[in-house]
């Protein structure tokens, strides 16, 4: 059953008097407990379609159904509602809220949905532990290193258990070990939980993970949505075959 | 330049809302402090001015050193003449009808016409090529005692012409005049802004009921003598009774007497721009701490630190500029209002004074640069002062950014602890020239001292209110005071500003609410008479208008009446300023009366011994302000030369500040003539009416006599009427210094939101909805103005302290009952947090304003 389906979607920004296209016609399936990765170089659109998929942004024209719910049809508030409570994030450069310590931060998700602090701080604490951050839920987030701030980032998109999770060039930010260490924390999450994962990276290395990797270019998928590449051909574009 | 140019002008253009909120408030705290200087300065320069343009060209006056000159010693002074030209003459304020049916303030001139033309220059309208008339034509004009001159301007603006009936009150007694001439706006005829009239001296004693009296002589020396030196053997010279004196020193008294007035609202008015003092802080201390990263990179790149020092500095610079520009702008529009309210009091309790505010002058710009510019650039000396120490490196890895909020600074726990002391301390000085300056110097390391307390007090609230903020706001309630921890040092510049201003406000409104309470107390104690007369022409105490003869008996034959009591009052002089002298019925007192004694405690015994002895009673302004006690003796000048009179006891008294010594009415009669009383209380007879008869009287006196009539409960109202007016513009001026707080609330919280754009994008990016963000940033402002109202009332109260047991009782010498007006303290509490919480409404929709792509971008 497909979580996310776009159909024919457009995204035009305007630059003054010109429009400029960032994302052109993409259609596409995602299916649910599926790992996709979104590949192409910079400024290819990429995020912008992302940004799409995860009820951030409205698309110019085109339709998007995220869990069966026509995007285009929702107002601002249910768009939020609905990213918030269906829709896990996780940025190149973190976006944590500097005020707020890693705890309340990876509750964050929760206690804005209504749930009770006890509650939500218990949940919190668990998902720190089994990412490995149960000795850090005190500090604030510019007292971590990069790759612990990648996993809180991860326990923030998870902790509501949403059924798409959109990340960004998740390890843009990190050094390769602890880069590989959070895509096999994607990849276990996908295999083991069944999280739906829609990545968007220009880095062959990291949509290796995936197990449908989908190239962009000039606003455009380059492959129909339906076809697969497998991590195999992304390897020979270049791309490390990432240890399973 | 150019780096300032595109350092500093650059982002105070690209917020505007902020810049334009440092600019009201630095604007709105010059506008007010020169807007008070110029309503002083109205009340005393009109008194002066009208002097001054009354005195033409008298050079020195004899005046008496009691009450007034006895005609008949006019005939020993023949020897005058030998230092000059002389002129006698007579003064008095009356009231003359306008074309509204009202009757209007007028300063009476009466003059000897062939002596006085050396003196003052009149000119009369239609009279000749230049107007200036014969002496001998001009007597003619005023020969005829029921003729009266009036200004061209009083007249144009009435409607009045030569031959025209006016109606004037002088003392009780209405009269037609006819008007005999128009005087041309020169001379005499522009005083009080043509409320002027003039009267041969005779006409004018019988109009004002002064036969055989003249106020003074004036005195015009020849070209080329010297003052010094005439006025020295002119003093030699004169008898008992008299003394010599320029003109001026009139004003002077004046001046003096209302120094403690205008010296309190001097101070009041500087709170507002304290308050716009806290924003110009706040403003560059903002930039400071946004900047740093961009500083270091200067710093890097070559910026040495004084230009750092200069950069800020000049920033202070420019928006003191352009504020003290507007705030001059304003001060004018201020001006008029705080005339107008302080008016009421001023023609009240001390002089009749009727001048609009001058229009601005040089003095007024060099007044607002001069004080604004200096005093908003040492507020920006620390922020600009930390600017230029800014590391380079540290800078711009941001590494102090995040260590800047959260921890506790016990230096300015330190630093408020000292200034508490000091301000502790300063209570305990006497005044100086009857000034209350160390108590006004406690009172500023008070509001020092709670300024600094700010952060401490901030920290511990959002530290231990943090779960509180989350039980009663949910999500909304933690992140508002996570963002409020992590920006402290910003957001505890404006909360001490709106501390500061809420504090006064209580304070004031403790110390006014005291004051009233007290006064109500006393009024209901002192005031047991059932009906109060006085003519209507007696505005206040130095405004003549004694009850006739005729006046008096009409008054007193009403059946209903069991007692009556007299009472008469009038200025003289006591060492640089001016007391009351008041004489009145002791043993009616004694039976029907109520005063409340301070000292001793069986009041009414040392009243007793007052009349039998002679001795008078003190007010207790008087016995503070000359430190005089039950005991001690004072020595008045009399219509007799000085006398000596025995204090029997200290009574409260809230009518005046200046100090009020009363005697019997046979005392009074004995030292200073037979004088008519001023006053009236009648006590009537047991089921009478007071309204009755209040309407009996007035219908006996006719339209023949003008009285104001007040039965007890109107009298009662007509002092709170005053009480209430007096204390208008403190509450004029407070508002203005808390719309300035809250301002400066507005400002930092744009500021904030400003910054905060990134970590905005990211609470919606995680689900915030519009609605929560809004909400979350007026739990900020919410947090803000409650911290500022507990922690303002909290200082409030202690500054109430200073004001009621220090300063009020060094300024005007009156005991007040402290009192708290719980109901209104609860309602500004409310509508202050209404306000705060409000006051984030729009830097809440700015931040939500834009969708959240647009934010990201």
């Amino acid at each position: 059953m497909p979580i996310l389906v776009l159909q024919d979607v457009h995204k035009t920004y305007q630059e003054g008097e010109t429009p400029v296209p960032a994302v052109r016609g993409v259609s596409l399936e995602v299916q649910a407990g599926e790992l996709v990765a979104l590949m192409g170089p910079s400024g290819c659109g990429k995020s912008t379609l992302l940004h799409i998929c995860g009820a951030m942004d409205r698309a110019s024209a085109g339709e998007v159904w995220l869990e069966g719910n026509r995007l285009s049809g929702l107002s601002d508030q249910e768009m939020t509602v609905l990213r918030r409570r269906r829709v896990g994030f996780v940025f190149q450069f973190f976006n944590f809220l500097p005020t707020l310590t890693v705890l309340d931060n990876i509750a964050l998700p929760r206690l804005l949905d209504g749930a009770p602090k006890q509650e939500t701080s218990r949940e919190a604490r668990e998902l720190a532990g089994t990412l490995g951050l149960g000795d850090r839920l005190g500090r604030y987030p510019s007292q971590l290193s990069g790759g612990e701030m990648q996993r809180v980032a991860l326990a923030r998109a998870i902790i509501h258990k949403p059924a798409l999770v959109i990340a960004d060039e998740p390890t843009g930010s990190l050094d390769s070990e602890n880069g590989l260490r959070i895509l096999k924390l994607f990849q276990t999450l996908n295999r083991e939980s069944g999280l739906t994962v829609v990545l968007a990276t220009h880095s062959a290395e990291t949509a290796a993970i995936a197990g449908r990797i989908l190239r962009m270019r000039d606003g455009r998928l380059r492959f129909p949505s339906t076809e697969k590449e497998t991590p195999g051909t992304a390897s020979q574009t270049g791309g490390a075959e990432v240890p399973r | 330049m150019t780096l300032f140019r595109i350092f500093i002008l650059r982002r105070l253009l690209q917020q505007p809302l902020a810049t334009a909120g440092t600019l009201v408030g630095v604007a709105l705290g010059i506008a007010v402090v020169i807007a008070i200087q110029m309503a002083n300065s109205t009340s005393v320069q009109s008194f002066a001015q009208a002097l001054e343009t009354m005195a033409g060209k008298t050079s020195l006056e004899i005046v008496s050193t009691g009450r007034r000159i006895d005609e008949t010693v006019l005939g020993s002074l023949g020897w005058l003449r030998q230092y000059g030209s002389i002129s006698p003459v007579i003064e008095s304020d009356v009231l003359v009808s306008n074309n509204q049916g009202t009757l209007e303030s007028v300063r009476l001139l009466g003059i000897d016409i062939l002596r006085d033309h050396p003196f003052r220059e009149y000119q009369l309208l239609d009279f000749g090529n230049d107007g200036t008339p014969d002496p001998r034509r001009f007597l003619s004009l005023l020969l005829d005692p029921d003729s009266i001159v009036l200004t061209e301007k009083y007249a144009r603006r009435n409607g009045f012409q030569v031959g025209s009936e006016v109606k004037v009150v002088a003392g009780d007694e209405a009269r037609i005049l006819r008007v005999a001439g128009l005087l041309r706006n020169i001379g005499p005829a522009r005083t009080l802004d043509g409320n002027f009239a003039l009267m041969d001296i005779a006409a004018a004693q019988l109009l004002v009921d002064r036969l055989g009296q003249i106020d003074r002589v004036d005195i015009k020396m020849p070209e080329g003598a010297k003052l010094g030196s005439v006025e020295q053997g002119i003093a030699a010279r004169l008898p008992a009774g008299l003394q010599v004196q320029p003109p001026a020193r009139r004003g002077k008294q004046v001046e003096k007497m209302l120094e403690a007035f205008h010296f309190n609202l001097t101070a009041l008015s500087y709170i507002a721009l304290l308050v716009g003092l806290f924003l110009i802080y706040s403003n560059i201390s903002t930039s400071v701490i946004a900047r740093r990263e961009e500083i270091g990179m200067l710093r890097a790149l070559g910026l040495t630190r004084s230009q750092a020092l200069a950069l800020f500095l000049g920033e202070a610079g420019f928006l003191s500029t352009i504020g003290c520009a507007l705030g001059l702008v304003l001060a004018r529009a201020l001006a008029l209002g705080a005339v107008a309210v302080t008016s009421t009091t001023v023609n009240s309790l001390y002089v009749t004074s009727q001048a609009p505010p001058p229009p601005l002058g040089v003095w007024q710009a060099v007044l607002a640069f001069g004080i604004g510019i200096p005093l908003c650039l040492l507020a920006a000396a620390l922020p600009a002062a930390e600017a230029s120490r800014v590391p380079p490196l540290a800078a711009i890895r941001g590494a102090d950014r995040t260590a800047a909020g959260g921890a506790l600074r016990t230096r300015y726990l330190l630093v408020s602890l000292v200034l508490g002391l000091a301000a502790w301390w300063l209570t305990g000085f006497a005044p100086v020239r009857g000034l209350p300056l160390a108590g006004y110097a406690s009172a500023l390391a008070t509001v020092f001292a709670a300024a600094f307390a700010i952060p401490p007090a901030l920290l511990l609230t959002l530290r231990i209110g943090g779960r509180l903020f989350h039980v009663l706001f949910g999500v909304e309630g933690t992140l508002a005071s996570a963002n409020l921890l992590a920006s402290l040092r910003r957001i505890s510049i404006p909360v001490a500003a709106l501390v500061v201003s809420l504090a006064m406000m209580v304070a004031i409104a403790i110390m006014v609410g005291s004051f009233r309470q007290t006064v109500l107390y006393w009024v209901e104690q002192t005031l047991h008479a059932d009906l109060y007369l006085r003519p209507a022409a007696r505005a206040n105490v130095a405004t003549e208008g004694a009850i006739s003869a005729e006046a008096e008996a009409l008054i007193l034959s009403d059946p209903s009446i069991e007692a009556a009591s007299r009472y008469r009052n009038f200025d003289i002089p006591y060492g640089e300023a001016r007391v009351t002298i008041a004489g009145g019925d002791f043993t009616t007192q004694l039976k029907h009366g109520g005063l409340l004694f301070k000292a001793p405690l069986d009041g009414l015994r040392a009243m007793e011994r007052a009349r039998e002895s002679g001795g008078v009673i003190a007010s207790e302004s008087f016995s503070l302000r000359y430190r005089k006690l039950p005991g001690d003796s004072v020595t008045l000048p009399t219509a007799h030369g000085t006398a000596s009179f025995r204090i029997a006891g200290v009574f409260y008294d809230y009518s005046s500040d200046r100090g009020v010594l009363v005697m019997d009415y046979a005392t009074l009669a004995r030292h200073f003539g037979p004088l008519r009383p001023t006053n009236l209380s009648l006590y009537l007879k047991p089921g009478a009416d007071p309204e009755k008869v209040r309407a009996a009287i007035l219908e006996r006196l006719g339209d023949r006599y003008r009285y104001f009539v007040f039965t007890n409960a109107s009298l009662k109202a007509e002092v709170l009427r005053v009480f209430d007016s007096t204390f208008a513009i403190t509450y004029g001026l407070e508002l203005i210094a808390i719309f300035v707080a809250i301002l400066g609330v507005v400002t930092s919280l744009l500021t904030l939101i400003l910054e905060r754009r990134r970590d905005l994008v990211s609470l919606r990016l995680v689900g915030a909805e519009r609605r929560q963000v809004r909400k979350m940033v007026m739990i900020e402002s919410g947090i803000m103005g409650a911290v500022s109202q507990a922690c303002g009332t909290g200082v409030g109260f202690i500054l109430s302290l200073i004001l009621i047991y220090v300063i009020n009782v060094q300024s005007f010498g009156w005991t007040i009952q402290f009192h708290v007006p719980w109901a209104f303290l609860a309602q500004t509490t409310v509508l202050i947090l209404i306000a705060t919480v409000l006051s984030g409404l729009y830097p809440a929709y700015l931040a939500t304003a834009s969708t959240l792509m647009e934010q990201a971008e």
